[in-house]
């Protein structure tokens, strides 16, 4: 099977635009860690993030910040990791759809492979052939030649891969022997399913678990395989005799991670009930615990610098990585345990050796009534305030009381929405949809841009924001003719003109924002930082990437028409005035209450009057001239507006009377009655 | 499924004289509810015997709780307090202690494995997958997940009601499904919830309501109860012992060959403690 690197861009679906708003350097996982690779070599751990950061961290004891470098390109959970070629090259597999090729001494990545539809939740590697295997919740396992990936460019992405089917339900685990053998698969079918990689044929299935299986471990020769499953078993298997050999019950919750040691004998797991343990495969009553973490395990990563191990790295749904020593543990030295003892409760470590620190996640979210600003609560409950426009944190609040911080921040007005928020990667995701994200108009002065000449124009949320993020992007400033009409141009000395302003005018973005095309199911199709959009490749991808709604606003710099509100103006019933004929009016939902009081006293009123006594053109120039300035204070004076008996508010504007007063369905009516004064 | 409310009501009433008689204070209330369904089934329109049942017993349940907080208002106006909330409150009645029981809507998620419930939500085991992924609130993000029905109280008397009616599109009508579905006399319900108050509870078979005819507009029923150890079977005026064996006859048919059935559609069982 051919899989080619870029999805054709005729066949995609509708276009989202992400953004996340974030720190230029994040220095610790955000949340949980879904995999752990060490690099003995050279001391380095590398953690897969659920923040979607893949980082590299120096695990030399001494060193007071072990923070080395972040790779990042994920969009959404990283998965799993496997570090090939002697520590050269990473390969990644996201909740993004996607498997990348790093270079894991320099940190940056070199290819992305599109095959997978859905989230890619395992990979396996074969030590010995350079062989990876990627799979996940599409049911597919796909082989790749690690060699092959490194050697891709941009001009030759094709890569061939083999594909193993066969799989009924979604994968969560999967192994591969070192010789490239055998590859056995996971699911919430229950069952494993076994390849030999080499002909891709089926081998067998092994029927024994009674939940998903999670984790998964071959011996070298792939005689043997340990699987972890959601049932809370460990089991053993012979491949050799195509059956369950022993089930050790070890944990009260799911099985989730697995290590073993060199020759097979000891399996360390972890899971749910956050719990890990050492068991001795021959002798299942020989277990001990070796700690206990605060969050379901994610992942063991066994410290293979000598032989036994004498130190097991932890990951869990909580963002730090705890080291704990596995020294002064050995089962063949005491084979001789009673039985209390060999299942003690108590830990062999209450403290681990080092701790790689983490740091908080997003966990819950308002987006307040401006439709701009968003308060936020994270993992260690701090609060923080953040301005959604220009992508930045504004201030933190500390520990408080986030129900009440919502109360407080309250505003009696009505924005459309017009972005949606996500929380998957622990930091704020923002994103934009054709359908309505161009909803939200907002006065210049509302939103705190103050123009020289005084003008209050009205704003549009997205659009700008749009023509923000892509600023740096040389088609939203250089003219959108081509050169033909550049020569027209320059006769008629007009190229100055053709530069156009850079961004919206208002505001910027920090240049380290990433900027992600998303299809609409949810496949990343490209990520760049918001800085980088000036690159040669860059700029060339995001001609292909960019939706058509986007550049009508980034590049044509049409802004889309106003919202219109149907509505109906009536007389008060108490008021003295007859009822004329109900007619719908229309307006920008954001005209103000004033502007509508102005009319009324305007049309209705002074036509009522003017019908009485009839005028002179004398009279109509004064009242050209009150017109100017006065009408609105005596529209003020003399009448009020309501809506639902209730009298308005002259600075409200429609589509908040429509939200807070109207509620109800069907055409806003409001009602004006003289004051009496 | 359709017969003369004349022959549904004696089932129905004869089956409640047998082995509820002990939940009936007095014989007189049976006439009560006699009259009180005369003016709706009292005629010889075709009558479904579970739309029928479910009327029963909601009306009864409607009667006792409206005359329980009758009573309780009476007692507390003549103590001179009446506090609203607590005369408002509708009370559990025999009705609800026999026959409610609770379901409970599980949903699993597959990456942190946190079971969500959600009561009385009715729906069959399924996995939450591609673009139709479960939000996770823990996981705070897209996930798979598997969702399940489970039965997390059970009640005292399990009544099952079996779908025998199948809107055929062709025929633009319904049809009467008579294929044969086994119904044992001991019964013990596997899809109970992990926090069930009693999931190991047995039941056995102590009736049926069977439907006579082939098709679901018209037919008769007849009823088989279960009385100190006998089978008996009751048709209209006609009482007779049947053995045990002969229950076999109403699981349905085999074969599509004869059209006319006579087939188990409401099943009571009855819980062992």
């Amino acid at each position: 099977m051919a899989a080619h690197h870029r999805a054709n861009p005729a066949a995609r679906r509708k276009v989202q635009v992400s953004y996340v708003i974030r720190d230029e350097v994040e220095r610790y996982n955000r949340s949980g860690v879904n995999a752990l690779q060490l690099d003995h070599s050279l001391n380095r751990l590398f953690t897969a993030g659920r923040d979607s950061i893949i980082r590299i961290w120096n695990v030399n004891q001494h060193k007071q910040d072990p923070y080395i470098a972040s790779m990042e390109h994920h969009t959404d959970w990283v998965n799993d990791i496997v570090l090939c070629c002697n520590g050269r090259t990473l390969i990644s597999a996201s909740s993004d759809t996607t498997v990348k090729v790093w270079n894991a001494h320099k940190g940056f990545c070199m290819s992305t492979l599109r095959t997978h539809k859905d989230y890619v939740k395992a990979l396996a590697y074969a030590k010995d052939k350079e062989q990876v295997a990627s799979a996940g919740l599409d049911r597919q396992i796909f082989l790749w030649d690690v060699n092959t990936l490194t050697a891709l460019t941009a001009s030759n992405n094709t890569v061939t891969t083999s594909s193993l089917s066969g799989n009924k339900d979604s994968i969560y685990s999967l192994a591969m022997n070192q010789m490239g053998t055998v590859i056995v698969s996971g699911s919430t079918e229950k069952v494993l399913r076994v390849w030999d990689p080499r002909t891709c044929a089926k081998l067998m299935k092994l029927k024994g678990h009674t939940d998903n299986v999670k984790s998964l471990l071959l011996n070298r020769d792939g005689t043997q395989c340990l699987s972890g499953s959601s049932d809370g078993t460990v089991r053993l298997w012979s491949l050799g005799q195509q059956r369950c050999i022993a089930t050790y019950r070890v944990h009260d919750e799911g099985v989730w991670a697995l290590q073993v040691n060199e020759c097979f004998t000891q399996v360390y797991s972890g899971g749910r009930d956050r719990k890990v343990y050492c068991t001795d495969l021959r002798n299942p009553d020989n277990r001990l615990l070796i700690c206990e973490e605060t969050a379901p395990v994610l992942k063991l990563e066994l410290d293979r610098s000598a032989d036994p191990p004498h130190a097991i790295w932890v990951s869990t749904t909580q963002s730090s990585v705890n080291k704990w020593s596995l020294k002064g543990h050995n089962f063949r030295l005491s084979g001789d345990y009673d039985n209390d003892c060999a299942v003690s409760l108590t830990p062999l470590c209450t403290q681990p050796d080092h701790v790689i620190k983490g740091g908080a996640s997003i966990i819950q979210y308002h987006i307040l009534n401006d439709k701009r600003h968003i308060l936020t609560k994270d993992t260690s409950n701090h609060v923080s305030y953040w301005d959604v426009l220009k992508a930045c944190k504004v201030e933190e609040l500390g520990v408080v009381d986030f129900e009440e911080e919502i109360k407080t921040h309250f505003k009696m007005l009505y924005v459309p929405n017009w972005f949606s928020v996500d929380l998957k990667i622990g930091m704020l995701t923002i994103t934009l949809e054709e359908n309505d994200c161009f909803a939200a108009w907002v006065s210049a002065k509302d939103a705190g841009f103050a123009s020289q000449d005084g003008a209050d124009p009205k704003l549009n949320f997205g659009g700008l924001l749009l023509q923000a993020l892509l600023e740096h992007w040389p088609r939203t400033h250089a003219g959108p003719l081509e050169e033909d009409d550049m020569e027209l141009n320059q006769v008629n000395g007009e190229n100055e003109n053709r530069v156009i302003q850079k961004g919206n005018g208002y505001f910027q973005v920090p240049p380290h924002t990433p900027v992600i095309f998303t299809e609409a199911g949810g496949r990343t199709l490209f990520r760049l930082l918001c800085r980088d959009a000036g690159g040669e490749t860059e700029s060339v991808l995001l001609n292909e990437t960019v939706p058509q709604w986007v550049v009508d606003v980034a590049v044509d710099k049409n802004m889309p028409k106003f919202n219109k509100i149907p509505f109906y103006l009536q007389p008060h019933s108490n008021s003295c005035t007859k009822t004329l004929k109900k007619d719908r009016l229309s307006a920008s939902d954001m005209l103000q209450v004033r502007k509508v009081m102005e009319h009324v006293y305007e049309k209705i009123i002074n036509a009522e009057n003017d019908s009485q006594t009839p005028n002179s053109p004398n009279n109509d120039k004064t009242r050209e001239m009150e017109k100017e300035e006065d009408i609105a204070m005596l529209a003020e004076e003399k009448i009020e507006l309501l809506c639902q008996d209730q009298v308005l508010d002259p600075n409200m504007d429609l589509r908040t009377v429509k939200h807070f007063i109207w509620k109800s369905g069907g055409d806003l009516t409001l009602h004006y009655r003289q004051k009496f004064l | 499924m359709a017969a003369e409310s004349r022959d549904l009501m004696t089932s129905f009433l004869l089956f409640f004289c047998e082995p509820f008689y002990t939940w009936m204070s007095s014989c007189a209330f049976i006439f009560f509810l006699f009259f009180l369904f005369a003016e709706l089934f009292d005629n010889y329109m075709q009558q479904d015997a579970h739309e029928f049942l479910n009327y029963l017993l909601n009306t009864i349940a409607d009667i006792l709780q409206e005359e329980k907080k009758q009573e309780r208002q009476n007692g507390k106006l003549k103590n001179g307090v009446l506090e609203g909330e607590e005369a408002c409150k509708p009370e559990a009645t025999w009705v609800h202690d026999i026959f409610q029981g609770t379901l409970t809507n599980e949903t699993r998620c597959l990456n942190c494995e946190t079971v969500t419930f959600c009561s009385n939500c009715f729906s069959n085991t399924e996995t939450l997958c591609s673009e139709y992924k479960y939000y996770c609130e823990q996981c705070c993000s897209k996930q798979e997940a598997q969702k399940r029905m489970r039965v997390k109280k059970l009640p005292m008397i399990l009544a099952l009601h079996l779908k025998r009616f199948k809107y055929m599109e062709q025929l633009h009508r319904y049809t009467k499904l008579s294929y044969r579905v086994v119904f044992p006399l001991e019964l013990r319900l596997f899809n109970t919830s992990g926090d069930a108050t009693n999931p190991d509870r047995m039941y056995d078979l102590v009736a049926v309501v069977v439907h006579c005819g082939s098709g679901p507009n018209r037919g008769h029923y007849i009823t088989i109860v279960k009385s100190h150890g006998f089978w008996l079977l009751f048709d209209d005026d006609i009482v007779e012992k049947i053995d045990p064996q002969a229950i076999e006859e109403f699981y349905g048919l085999t074969t599509d060959v004869s059209k006319n059935s006579e087939s188990g559609y409401i099943l009571f069982y009855q819980s062992r403690e």
